[in-house]
């Protein structure tokens, strides 16, 4: 069976440290690949100016985060849709924050699901076994679409 | 003298009184002293005549309004002054309305951000090295992981707090009775195993943002049932004190509801301190929460152009009531 991929968009090093603890402890074959910043983010799956994404595969799901530095979360996000070719990617924003205004922003801009991490280590690794059940068993991406 | 800028309007006057146009005028206008000082005057001039209904001659009365008329250019020059203030504050507290917003949203952001590696660093060290742990260190982790917790919590009430503040009011008629029961619902279905008696007096109306309000009986009403969880006939009364005074005609008309409990009360020497952020008058062991609840109330009746007040006895039980204005249907 083909691993399944996972865009972690992340700056924060101890915040992906405990991304990736929580993502390993289920049995679901995935494979996580992290960008850290913004910019890193759309180089791999649009491209830097000339140059081709460096993910030649999309990943089935984005987790991203919204504070990051140079290209911040929501820029991204409307970056990924704006692209041909990543237009139907599902982007899940996974952030510290649950204002109002990054709430609206970021499903204005189409983004498929928004989570606030939760505080407590056991609650937030119980929210991300839940999205790795939903966007890599249960969800049906129209990218890497194969009969 | 009339003054040259006033000379046209009466002249006109003047003639159509003459003509038999009209039997009267009177007109403010000006009069240039000998000293060429202006005075303001009322002309009150009326045409007498012959039997024949010829014009005979005129009656005027002239009266002074000077006063009047600087009193007026007065009253105009403050009512100036005043929109210029009201727009001054309206900037000033837009200034700090905005600067409010950046604060929480850091707040937001950047507070749980280290507080969450805290956590799960914590949390790690129980999972991957409890034995290398004594029994002592695995508890001062999980002290520090409750540590944690206490502070997220103050962090989510401190955000909630400050979005009270700023989010959009939309007035109407409520009934307070029936928000009271569906809170009273709640709190009965979380702690089925809790008798209580609640007495809600029907048709409480008033004028209010409904979701506001809503978080005011949830917290008043939730403090009343935690209160009294050491108690055995615990007693929750919601009510409406009798109309004190008809408000004069046009003034909007106050009531006063209360929300009155016969729990753990508290000493009416710390009154004053009841309503602030973070205050709390018991220990969290006997009773859990923040300090947050009646800081909340009172931001949303103080919006409203409401009072909140508490009284209370220890041991005895508390009431705590708000003036808002009453319902009109």
């Amino acid at each position: 069976m083909q691993r399944k991929r996972i865009l972690l968009v992340e700056d924060d090093p101890d915040d992906e440290a405990l991304t990736l603890r929580a993502l390993k402890r289920s049995h679901i074959l995935n494979e996580v690949i992290v960008a850290h910043d913004g910019a890193e983010a759309l180089a791999m799956l649009i491209g830097d100016g000339a140059e081709p994404p460096t993910m030649t595969e999309l990943p089935e799901v984005v987790l991203l985060d919204l504070k990051l530095p140079k290209v911040d979360g929501l820029e991204v996000l409307r970056r990924i849709r704006a692209n041909e070719r990543t237009k139907l990617l599902p982007v899940v924003i996974l952030t510290s924050s649950d204002e109002q205004r990054d709430l609206t922003e970021g499903y204005s801009l189409g983004c498929n699901s928004y989570v606030r991490k939760p505080v407590d280590f056991v609650h937030f690794a119980e929210a991300v076994l839940q999205l790795q059940m939903y966007w890599l068993v249960l969800n049906k991406s129209a990218v890497n679409w194969q009969a | 003298l009339t003054h040259p800028g006033d000379l046209d309007a009466d002249l006109a006057y003047h003639g159509k009184m003459l003509s038999g146009e009209i039997p009267t005028y009177s007109l403010e206008k000006r009069y240039l002293r000998k000293d060429a000082s202006v005075v303001w005057v009322n002309l009150t001039a009326a045409m007498v005549r012959t039997a024949a209904g010829d014009p005979e001659y005129f009656v005027s009365v002239v009266e002074d309004i000077g006063a009047r008329k600087q009193a007026e250019e007065e009253v105009q020059q403050l009512n100036a002054e005043l929109e210029q203030r009201v727009l001054d504050r309206t900037a000033q507290l837009e200034a700090a309305n905005s600067e409010l917003e950046a604060f929480s949203y850091s707040v937001s952001h950047d507070l749980r951000t280290p507080l969450r590696i805290v956590d799960g660093f914590s949390q790690a060290l129980l999972e991957d090295h409890a034995a290398e742990l004594s029994e002592q260190g695995c508890n001062h982790l999980r002290r520090v992981r409750n540590g944690v917790q206490r502070m997220a919590q103050l962090i989510d009430d401190l955000l909630k707090l400050s979005r009270i503040s700023r989010a959009e009011m939309t007035v109407g008629n409520l009934n307070l009775s029936r928000l009271a029961e569906s809170v009273v619902a709640e709190l009965r279905a979380a702690e089925p195993e809790r008798d209580v008696e609640v007495v809600i007096q029907p048709g409480l109306k008033a004028q209010g943002d409904e979701r506001l309000m809503r978080v005011v009986l949830t917290n008043l009403v939730g403090n009343a049932w935690k209160f009294t969880s050491k108690r055995d006939d615990a007693r929750i009364e919601c009510g409406k004190l009798p109309d004190a005074e008809q408000a004069p005609d046009g003034a909007p008309q106050f009531a006063t509801f209360y929300v009155r409990d016969n729990g753990a009360g508290f000493d009416m020497a710390y009154a004053s301190k009841l309503f602030g952020a973070f205050q709390r008058l018991h220990s969290s062991k006997d009773f859990g929460g923040t300090g947050i609840g009646l800081a909340t109330v009172k931001r949303i009746i103080t919006r409203h152009g409401g009072s909140v007040w508490a009284e209370g006895e220890e041991g005895k039980g508390a009431t705590i009531y708000f003036k808002l204005q009453s319902g009109g249907v």
